[in-house]
């Protein structure tokens, strides 16, 4: 066990917090009102400010107040969270995470101009707002914040304690909002012989002398509010007890007293009349019957929904475990699966019942530990679509295209090694939809449609693939003027026949760009090639499809994962390959007929023509071929091609080790495996056969026209 | 040159495998050298260079099997019982890469001295300049100490 590094668990924790701060914080901009997302932001800067001082990030924990102060009146509800706030919120968040991240990269200067900025926003409406404040106060519950203090009730739930919570610490938090008379109750504590010297027995009656808002004493229990009983009563200002240090502060209360206004008259007069008992023996009671003017009402907004995400988040039990650990577990799972397939053949070969039996249990039992482990290394795509939200929101901002982007199947499960690799091609494939795609708002209101375009980002399962399609309901793509910038580049001859889709193909071209400017987004003409590189290191493809005036949809297939796969394992001469599975299609004999007409490599398959390849040519197989030559019928997207082998030998759980670099210039397979002997054997790459196959038949194509 | 401190430990001395290919004796840094194992059967890789023909399984990885005798130009024999295959670890653009070196015959480890470098002759030679790191004298005999990363890549 490595220890591991506190500074590096905070930013591991500052990280995921900055994942819901901005998530809370783009979602606020469109739900302005919802004022969980406002607390939910404002828990994510709590503790970052919180964390972030106790590991040292001082710089970090001071910007953050300043940025928490600023954000407080949001939360208040005195002023909306407009967008251009939220642009300045999500600057900030973005300057605490390089604070945390690369402190030496950033400048205070930066920092200060965003805090400008941010309390620009906030203060814009400042002078009204004081005028506002009063106008509303009548109206308010009376005792929301005109009382001359709070009567708490605090009760813990016994294991507080043994969670790392003080609650010491708390009422010292407490005690900073104003002068506080603590009183412990002792009732709940057992005998000796029955305490347990880890839990929590004692619970507080506070009486906190200052008229803070209630927000701010449910801040003190932000933390822990799921795990104590919290009861607020107002307390009126003449039932301080009195104690040396609030002297000071009954000097100033005669002012809210005379402060309250028409409503609370009743509840004045009525407590006024109380007053002098109240002085006397300071007993509860009067103050019990304030209580439960308030107490409803406050269960009803706060509880029950604090109630219900406390229940979510305890559903899911989760660990955090460090990535290195989940890979090597899926190396040594790999591992027991090639040991497994090694036994099942030595088994299959002898004639012993109880070691055929024994090799079936564990072939049945590493199957399903391969599932576990590659289940354990699922991760919802919904953290990697997060990100984007940002990167739509900047562009449509940068570009003034209004956009809305649209996410669904955020929790379709992908290996997690593919979401990372995910993470570029998706960014150019958002920034192209948005640049290229999506028109400019003048444009589109041209054409009758919204001004605000639309980008639609979803991923569901389809069979032992992944499909995530970016969308988006701009222009199309113009044929034509891919055409002709093929034919400009000398990819394609003038006039030369080509369907739309070949056309499309050439937009993966290396340094194929159509965008007439080149903007600091896009249009370069790097990107779509890495696109569609990136997709197919990981075993996937990609497709385009496009209607002239009515968008684009790009959709990559992905394979679920990257470690193991079902393959067919095939035999041409002497050496034995993998063809994954999801790739096959089915496999035929090839026939004397087929094989008579050699210079024509075509298979009809049900009266479709299908090029194949002879696998023992590109392999250069030494020895005569099988008599009965088996093809194997693969298929990407929609093109179909036959590989023709000497034998088939049947499925094979195909663990996949990438080839070294010294094998980097070999393109036609994608990795290798172990096979039961324990021999190497190369899995084949099904994309690069099939492109090979199709240059094959357009020399064909051109050496019959010649 | 320095005959009389041959043998002798010193602190430019260097710890290699003594290993043979064809008539040549070749000494491999030791500290590139992972593990000598028996010939295991090798998987041939269509399409890929010459010197690396073909991948084999060692320990659950699958790794390129280099044929030094390629690059030098020797004639390639069949395996015999001498014949063994060496795992060294060598960096390439920056990052780890074990390859298995076949070997005809594997000696010993030992050190030779650094200071009995001879200067690699710049006639009389038909290998390649930049595959030899330096040539040593060990036991009144020549070894060539080959530079791994230049060969194989």
């Amino acid at each position: 066990m490595s220890a591991m590094d506190p500074t590096e668990v905070f930013r591991q924790e500052a990280s995921e917090l900055f994942e819901v701060l901005e998530g809370a914080l783009l979602d606020l901009g469109q739900r302005p009102d919802d004022r969980e997302l406002v607390d939910s932001a404002f828990r994510a800067l709590h503790t970052i400010k919180g964390s972030g001082a106790m590991f040292g990030f001082d710089k970090v924990a001071s910007f953050t107040h300043e940025f928490e102060t600023a954000f407080d009146r949001v939360r208040k509800g005195e002023i909306k969270p407009t967008q251009e706030l939220i642009s300045v919120a999500l600057a900030a968040k973005d300057y605490i995470r390089a604070l945390i991240e690369d402190p030496q990269s950033t400048d205070d200067i930066i920092g200060e101009a965003i805090l400008d900025d941010l309390k620009r926003f906030v203060s814009a409406d400042q002078p009204a707002a004081p005028v506002a404040e009063i106008i509303e106060a009548p109206s308010r519950a009376p005792g929301e914040s005109k009382q001359a203090g709070w009567h708490l009730y605090l009760e813990f739930e016994s294991h507080i304690l043994r969670n790392g919570s003080n609650p010491l610490d708390l009422l010292e938090d407490l005690c900073k909002l104003g002068p506080c008379f603590v009183v412990p109750i002792t009732d709940g504590i057992p005998f000796l012989d029955e305490m347990e010297p880890e839990d929590c027995y004692l619970k507080w009656d506070v009486k906190l002398h200052a008229a803070c808002h209630k927000d701010a004493i449910d801040d003190v229990f932000m933390f822990v509010q799921d795990e104590m009983k919290l009861t607020l009563s107002p307390l009126e200002h003449v039932e301080a007890p009195a104690p040396a240090p609030l002297f000071q502060l009954l000097d100033e209360e005669p002012a809210p007293a005379a402060e309250m206004t028409a409503p609370m008259v009743e509840v004045a007069a009525a407590l006024a009349a109380e007053q002098p008992i109240a002085k006397a023996e300071p007993t509860s009671e009067p103050r019990f019957e304030a209580r439960s003017e308030t107490k409803p009402e406050f269960k009803r907004e706060a509880a029950p929904a604090r109630r219900e995400e406390a229940k979510q988040e305890r559903g899911i039990a989760t660990v955090r475990v460090q990535a290195e650990r989940l890979d090597e577990l899926m190396d040594r799972v790999g591992e027991l699966v090639i040991a497994q397939a090694r036994l099942t053949q030595l088994a299959a070969s002898g004639s012993d019942l109880s070691i055929k039996m024994i090799a079936e249990e564990i072939e049945r039992l590493a199957s399903s530990l391969r599932d576990t482990t590659m289940g354990a290394r699922m991760v919802p795509i919904g953290s990697l679509f997060g990100r984007f939200r940002r990167l739509v929101h900047d562009l449509s901002r940068d570009l003034s295209k209004p956009v809305e982007f649209v996410t669904t199947g955020e929790d379709t499960e992908l290996d997690k090694t593919m979401i990372e690799c995910l993470a570029d091609p998706l960014v150019h494939l958002i920034r192209n939809a948005i640049d290229h795609g999506i028109e400019d708002t003048a444009t589109r209101a041209a054409n009758g449609k919204t001004a605000q375009g639309r980008i639609e980002l979803a991923a569901v399962h389809s069979g032992a693939q992944v499909l995530v399609t970016v969308k988006d309901n701009g222009g199309g793509l113009i044929t034509a003027r891919i055409r002709a910038k093929a034919e400009e580049q000398g990819l394609i001859a003038a006039g030369a026949v080509l369907t739309d889709h070949e056309i499309h193909q050439f937009l993966f071209h290396p340094g194929f760009s159509t965008a007439q400017t080149i903007s600091a987004l896009s249009g370069r003409g790097v990107g779509m090639d890495v696109v569609k590189r990136t997709i197919e290191n990981m075993r996937g493809s990609i497709d385009l499809s496009t209607r002239p005036g009515e968008g684009t949809t790009v959709t990559l297939r992905l394979p679920l994962t990257l470690a193991i796969i079902e393959g067919l394992l095939i035999r041409v001469g002497e050496g034995r390959y993998i063809i994954p599975l999801p790739a096959v299609e089915e496999c035929v004999e090839l026939t004397a007929e087929d094989e008579r007409s050699r210079g024509r490599n075509f298979l009809n398959v049900r009266g479709n023509l299908v090029p194949f390849l002879r696998l023992r040519d590109i392999m250069s197989s030494s020895g005569s071929p099988d008599r009965h030559q088996k093809t194997i019928i693969i298929s990407t997207g929609e093109t179909r091609v036959g590989l023709v082998a000497d034998q088939i030998i049947g499925n094979h759980q195909t663990v996949i080790k990438s080839l070294s670099k010294l094998h980097s210039d070999v393109t036609i397979f994608s990795g290798a495996t172990i096979l039961g002997d324990g021999t190497a054997a190369l899995i084949l790459d099904v994309a690069q056969l099939v492109t090979l196959a199709q240059s094959k038949v357009e020399k064909q194509h051109i050496s019959e026209a010649a | 040159m320095n005959d009389g401190l041959a043998g002798e430990h010193q602190a430019d001395a260097m710890q290699v495998v003594m290993i043979g290919l064809g008539d040549e004796k070749f000494a491999l840094d030791a500290g590139l050298v992972r593990e000598i194992i028996d010939p295991v059967p090798a998987t041939k890789v269509a399409g890929a260079r010459s010197f690396v023909p073909s991948v084999i399984n060692v320990r659950g990885n699958v790794i390129p099997l280099a044929d030094l005798r390629i690059r030098f130009g020797m004639p390639q024999l069949d395996n015999s019982a001498d014949t063994r295959i060496v795992v060294i670890e060598l960096q390439l653009d920056g990052e780890p890469v074990l390859v298995g070196v076949t070997a005809d015959k594997v000696y010993e480890v030992t050190e030779i001295s650094q200071s009995d470098v001879q200067q690699t002759p710049r006639v009389g030679m038909h290998w390649k300049p930049e595959f030899i790191r330096f040539i040593a004298k060990w036991r009144e005999e020549f070894v060539i100490v080959p530079n791994m990363e230049r060969i194989l890549n």
